[in-house]
C-alpha cells in the first residue's frame, strides 16, 4: 500500500511539473517576455534594463530552474493590470466559484447515478430510452445555449429569476441549474454504460442463477463494481470545481475564477493565466491521487499489500 | 560441407517483472542453444509449450539478436534486424506461422499479398507469377482474387506458403504450421510440404509439439526442454529409443496401438522458465533423478549410436535405464 | 502503463454484404449533415447578402413569421445584417475549422502512437507521459491559456482545437499497432523484408483507418462545442469573421430585444452536433464493436 501510494504521490508531481514546464516552454515560445510586459512602445533602452535585471539574457536553462523556484516560493507573479499579486486575485474569486460548481455537483451526483442506474436496470425500457435522450441532448445542446435559453425563458420571458450577477442565492439558481443538468447527462450515459458492463458479467448471471434475489445481486455485486469506473468521472468533475464553471460564469456575469480568467485571457494577463493553469493543475492532480487511492479500497486486486488471496 | 545455417549458444532473456515496483527476474527462454541446419535437410523441433522453440525460429531467421551465442548464415554474421542489408536478406530466409489469418492482412486479396514478397525485393511480380505461386501451393489461379477470410485454413496456409516461396528462399521455418488447422487438413499440408522441399531443395526448420508431424518430415530431430536441447539425432533412433528421460515421456504419450509398456506419466510442476530448477532443469518431473542432476547441469554430449544426449543417467551403463522405462 | 484494451483487429467490411436498411435517424443526420457541407461550399452562392452588408433601415428585423418580410428571411441583427446570410458564412466557418481541427489531431495523434508502437523505450514512454499529461487536464484550460500567451489568429485558433482528443488516437495507433507488429500480418510482412514506411503505410495504417475514422465522428462534435464555446468568450474566432459561437456571443447583447440573432446559430450548433454524434453511434455499432 505504501509502495502504491508512494507511486502514485510521484506521478502527481511529475504532472505539476509537467504543467510549470509548459507554462514556461509557452511563456517563452510566446515572444520576448520583456517587450511583452514592458508594452510595445516601451523604449529600448528600458527593455534592456529589463532583461538585464530579471535575467533574461542568461542561459534558459538557469532561467528554468529560477522560474521552478519562484513558483515552489509561492511566487506566482503580479497581474500587469492593477499590480495586485496573481495568487491573491485568484483566492479571492474561488469562493464564488465553488458557490456554483459545488450545489451542481451535487445535482449531477443526484440526478446522473440514479438515472444512470435505473436506465441500465430497465435496459431498453421507456425510462431507458428517455435517460438517454436526455443524455443525448445534455451533450449535444453547449452550456452555454443552456443557460441563455434558461435566461430567455425564465428571466426575460417569465421573470421570476434574475439573468446574472451575484447579489443574493437567487441569482445562483440559474448557473447551478445549467451546471448540474449537462453534467447530470454525462453522467447518467456514463453510469449507464459501467452498469450494463458489470451487469453482462459472469459473475452477475452465477449469483442470480444460484438463487439470490435481484435486489441484493444488485446492491451486493454490481453496484459495487460499476463504482469503480463511475469514481473516475466524478473525480474529473471534483477536480474541475475551480476550471468547471469558465463559460456558465461568462454567461451569468458570476464573477468567479473562470470569469476571471476569460478576463485575463483576453488581457494577455499572463500572471493571472498562469496562476489559474496551476490552480486547476493542482486541483486536477490531487483529486486524481484521491480517485487512485479509491481504487485501492474499491479494489482489493490493486491492493500492492499482500493479505492473502481471496 | 558447410553448414547453410549454424548457430552457437543462443542464449536469450527476458526481464519479468512482478508488479509495478516489483524486482525483475529474469527469464531465460533460451539457455544455451546449438544447432545446424544443412542445404536441403529439415531438422525438427519438439518440445511442450514456453519450451523455446517459437523463440529458437525466431533467432535463427534473424528477426531477434540473440543475448548470448551466434547465428551465422552461409558462415556470416546475421545482420541487425531492421537494417537494409537484413531486409535484403529476408528474400532467403522464410517463415510459415502457425495462424495463417493472423498473419495475413485482411483488407488485401490473397494474390496481392502473394505478390507483395516480389515487389519489396524488385523482381517481377506480375499475374503469371502469382499464378504460378498458386498453383504450385496447390490453390487454383482464381483463389487469388479472394480475400482470407474467404478462404478455408487450408488454403490460407497454403497462400503464407506461396507468400513465403515467392522469393526462393534457401531456408524456410516453419512454425507449428499444422497446429491451427482441422485435422483432416494436416496431412495434406505436411505432404505439401514434403514435396515442395523435394522440389525446391531448400532447408527447413520444421517446430512443432507434434512428434509424429515432425517425424515424417525431418532428417533430425532435436528435443527441447525449459530452453536446452535435450537429445539430438535421427528420427527413427529417437522415437524408437529415446535415451533423455524426457524424451521418453513424449514418446510414451504418442498413442500406439502395438507398443508394449506403458505410458509415463509426468509428475511435478509444468516447467516455468521464470523459476527454473538448478541442475538439470528436468530433474524435479524426472522418476529416474539422482542427487547428481539436482546439482549439475548434464551437458549435450554424443551418445553410442551418434545422437546427442543431455543426461547424466543416460551416459550410464545402458541396462540401468532399459528397465527404468516404465514408471 | 495501462495498455490500450483495443488489440483485437478492427472489423473490416466484406465487400459484399447484404444492405441493412438505414435507420431514420441515421438519415435525418446524414440529410442534416449534407445539408450543412453544401451550405458550406456554396456559402458564397446561396447566401443573399455579404455578412458584412448593413441594412441600417431594417435593424434588429424580426425574422419571417415573426413580423419580418421576405428581404430578411431570419431577421437581421443590431447593425441590419441580414442573419441568415452571416449564419451561412458561420457555418463555413465553424465546419472549416473543426475539419481542419479534427483532421489535425488525427494526424498529430495518430503518428505519435505509431512512433511510440515503432520504437518502443523511450519514445514510447515520452509520448505516453504526454498522454498522461494531456488526459490530467481540462482541455479547455489548456487552451485558454495558449491563447492568452500566443495571442489570437485563425491558424493557431485551429491548430490549438486540432489537439483537442489528440491523445485518443495516440493511444488507439498505438494499441493496434504494437498489437499487429506482435503477431499479426504486421509482423509477418516485416520478415517479409518491408521497409517500415511499407508496413505502416500500406498495411497497418489502413487497417485501423475504420477506428481512426470513428474516432474522429466522436471528435468532431467536441470540437464544433469546443470552438463555439471559445468564439462565444470572444477567444476565438474574430471580428470581422464569424462562427456560430461568436454569432450566439453577439446575439446574447439582444437576448430581450431580439431573441432570433442568438437562437439562429444554437439550434444550428445542436442539430449538427447531435447529428454528428448520431452518426458516430451508428457508424460504431457496424464497423467496430471493439470501441466504446
Amino acid at each position: 500500500m505504501l509502495r502504491f501510494l508512494a507511486s502514485r504521490l510521484f506521478r502527481a508531481a511529475l504532472t505539476i511539473a509537467m504543467v510549470v514546464t509548459f507554462a514556461f516552454i509557452v511563456l517563452r515560445l510566446s515572444g520576448d517576455p520583456a517587450q511583452i510586459i514592458m508594452g510595445a512602445d516601451a523604449p529600448p533602452e528600458a527593455v534592456v534594463a529589463f532583461r538585464a535585471a530579471w535575467g533574461l539574457d542568461d542561459p534558459l536553462w538557469q532561467q528554468y530552474f529560477r522560474y521552478f523556484a519562484a513558483i515552489l516560493n509561492g511566487d506566482l507573479g503580479r497581474s500587469m493590470r492593477d499590480g495586485r499579486d496573481a495568487i491573491d486575485l485568484v483566492a479571492e474569486r474561488i469562493p464564488a466559484t465553488l458557490a456554483l460548481t459545488i450545489p451542481a455537483l451535487f445535482i449531477k451526483l443526484a440526478l446522473g447515478i440514479p438515472a444512470g442506474v435505473v436506465a441500465a436496470l430497465h435496459r431498453n425500457s421507456f425510462i431507458d430510452r428517455a435517460v438517454m435522450a436526455l443524455a443525448v441532448a445534455g451533450f449535444t445542446v453547449p452550456s452555454f445555449v443552456l443557460g441563455l435559453l434558461l435566461v430567455l425563458v425564465f428571466a426575460v420571458q417569465l421573470g421570476w429569476l434574475p439573468s446574472g450577477g451575484q447579489e443574493s442565492w437567487r441569482h445562483a439558481i440559474l448557473p447551478v441549474i445549467t451546471l448540474g443538468v449537462g453534467g447530470a447527462a454525462v453522467l447518467a450515459r456514463f453510469t449507464r454504460s459501467a452498469m450494463l458492463e458489470v451487469l453482462g458479467q459472469s459473475y452477475i448471471r452465477t449469483a442470480s442463477a444460484k438463487g439470490v434475489p435481484w435486489g441484493a445481486v444488485v446492491r451486493n455485486h454490481a453496484l459495487p463494481n460499476a463504482a469503480i469506473p463511475t469514481v473516475t468521472i466524478v473525480g474529473f468533475m471534483v477536480g474541475s470545481l475551480i476550471a468547471g464553471a469558465v463559460v456558465v460564469e461568462s454567461v451569468f456575469s458570476w464573477p468567479g475564477v473562470g470569469r476571471l480568467l476569460v478576463v485575463a485571457v483576453a488581457n494577455r494577463d499572463l500572471a493571472v493565466v498562469q496562476c489559474i493553469l496551476l490552480l486547476v493543475a493542482a486541483t486536477m492532480v490531487v483529486s486524481n491521487l484521491v480517485v487512485d487511492l479509491l481504487y485501492g479500497v474499491l479494489d482489493p486486486r490493486l491492493r500492492a499489500a499482500p493479505q492473502g488471496a481471496h | 560441407m558447410s553448414a547453410l545455417l549454424e548457430a552457437r549458444d543462443l542464449v536469450r532473456r527476458y526481464w519479468m517483472r512482478r508488479g509495478a515496483f516489483g524486482r525483475a527476474t529474469e527469464v531465460r527462454a533460451l539457455d544455451g542453444v546449438s544447432l545446424t541446419l544443412e542445404r536441403g535437410r529439415t531438422l525438427g523441433l519438439v518440445g511442450e509449450s514456453g519450451c523455446g522453440k517459437s523463440t529458437t525460429g525466431r533467432l535463427v531467421l534473424g528477426l531477434e539478436t540473440p543475448d548470448g551465442g551466434q547465428v551465422a548464415f552461409e558462415g556470416t554474421p546475421m545482420p541487425p534486424p531492421g537494417s537494409r542489408a537484413w531486409r535484403a536478406q529476408r528474400a532467403r530466409l522464410q517463415m510459415v506461422f502457425q495462424d495463417p489469418l493472423g498473419a495475413l492482412d485482411r483488407r488485401l486479396t490473397i494474390g496481392s499479398q502473394v505478390a507483395e514478397p516480389l515487389l519489396i525485393h524488385g523482381r517481377p511480380a506480375g499475374a503469371a507469377e502469382v499464378a504460378a505461386l498458386l498453383t504450385e501451393v496447390g490453390l487454383r489461379e482464381d483463389h487469388g482474387q479472394r480475400y482470407p477470410h474467404q478462404l478455408s485454413g487450408g488454403q490460407r496456409q497454403r497462400a503464407v506458403l506461396a507468400r513465403a516461396l515467392a522469393t526462393s528462399p534457401d531456408l524456410l521455418v516453419c512454425d507449428e504450421p499444422i497446429s491451427a488447422l482441422d485435422v483432416s487438413i494436416q496431412a495434406q499440408v505436411m505432404n505439401l510440404l514434403m514435396e515442395l522441399q523435394a522440389r525446391r531443395g531448400m532447408a527447413m526448420l520444421f517446430i512443432s509439439h507434434d512428434l509424429r508431424a515432425v517425424r515424417q518430415v525431418s532428417d533430425r530431430v532435436a528435443v527441447m526442454y525449459l530452453g536446452r536441447i535435450v537429445e539430438e539425432g535421427a528420427p527413427d533412433d529417437v522415437l524408437r529409443e529415446p535415451a533423455h528421460p524426457y524424451a521418453r515421456a513424449l514418446v510414451s504419450a504418442l498413442p500406439h496401438p502395438g507398443r508394449r509398456g506403458q505410458r509415463i506419466l509426468l509428475s511435478g510442476d509444468p516447467p516455468n522458465p521464470a523459476d527454473r530448477p538448478t541442475g538439470c532443469a528436468f530433474h524435479p518431473r524426472c522418476a529416474d533423478a539422482v542427487a547428481r542432476c539436482r546439482l549439475e547441469a548434464p551437458a549435450l554430449r554424443p551418445h553410442a549410436d551418434g545422437r546427442l544426449v543431455a543426461c547424466h543417467l543416460a551416459h550410464a551403463p545402458a541396462p540401468q535405464f532399459v528397465e527404468m522405462g516404465a514408471a | 502503463m495501462p495498455e490500450a484494451p483495443l488489440l483485437a483487429p478492427p472489423v473490416v467490411l466484406a465487400p459484399k454484404r447484404t444492405r441493412r436498411r438505414l435507420p431514420l435517424l441515421a438519415i435525418f443526420a446524414l440529410s442534416w449533415l449534407a445539408l450543412m457541407l453544401a451550405t458550406a461550399l456554396l456559402a458564397d452562392v446561396i447566401a443573399p447578402y455579404a455578412y458584412t452588408a448593413l441594412d441600417l433601415r431594417a435593424r434588429l428585423a424580426p425574422p419571417i413569421g415573426f413580423g419580418g418580410d421576405l428581404r430578411h428571411l431570419l431577421g437581421t441583427d443590431e447593425l441590419g445584417r441580414d442573419v441568415l446570410a452571416r449564419l451561412i458564412y458561420s457555418i463555413r466557418t465553424s465546419l472549416l475549422i473543426a475539419f481542419g481541427a479534427t483532421l489535425i489531431g488525427a494526424a498529430i495523434g495518430t503518428s505519435l502512437g505509431l512512433l511510440a508502437a515503432h520504437f518502443r523505450g523511450l519514445v514510447e514512454q515520452a509520448v505516453l507521459a504526454l498522454v498522461d499529461f494531456s488526459a490530467s487536464l481540462p482541455f479547455l484550460i489548456l487552451a485558454l491559456s495558449v491563447l492568452a500567451f500566443f495571442g489570437n489568429s485563425l491558424g493557431l485558433f485551429v491548430a490549438l482545437l486540432g489537439l483537442h482528443a489528440w491523445e485518443r488516437y495516440a493511444r488507439i495507433a498505438r494499441g493496434l499497432a504494437i498489437g499487429a507488429n506482435a503477431q499479426g500480418y504486421a509482423a509477418a510482412v516485416r520478415q517479409l523484408g518491408a521497409t517500415p514506411w511499407r508496413i505502416y503505410g500500406q498495411h497497418i495504417l489502413p487497417n485501423i483507418a475504420s477506428t481512426l475514422i470513428v474516432s474522429m465522428t466522436l471528435a468532431f462534435p467536441e470540437i464544433i462545442l469546443l470552438e463555439s464555446g471559445l468564439s462565444f468568450l470572444g477567444l476565438g474566432v474574430q471580428p470581422p469573421e464569424t462562427s456560430l459561437g461568436s454569432m450566439v456571443g453577439y446575439g446574447r447583447e439582444y437576448l430581450t430585444r431580439a431573441p432570433w440573432i442568438l437562437l439562429a446559430p444554437a439550434s444550428v450548433i445542436v442539430i449538427t452536433t447531435f447529428c454528428v454524434s448520431a452518426l458516430g453511434d451508428w457508424l460504431r455499432d457496424r464497423l467496430d464493436p471493439t470501441l466504446n
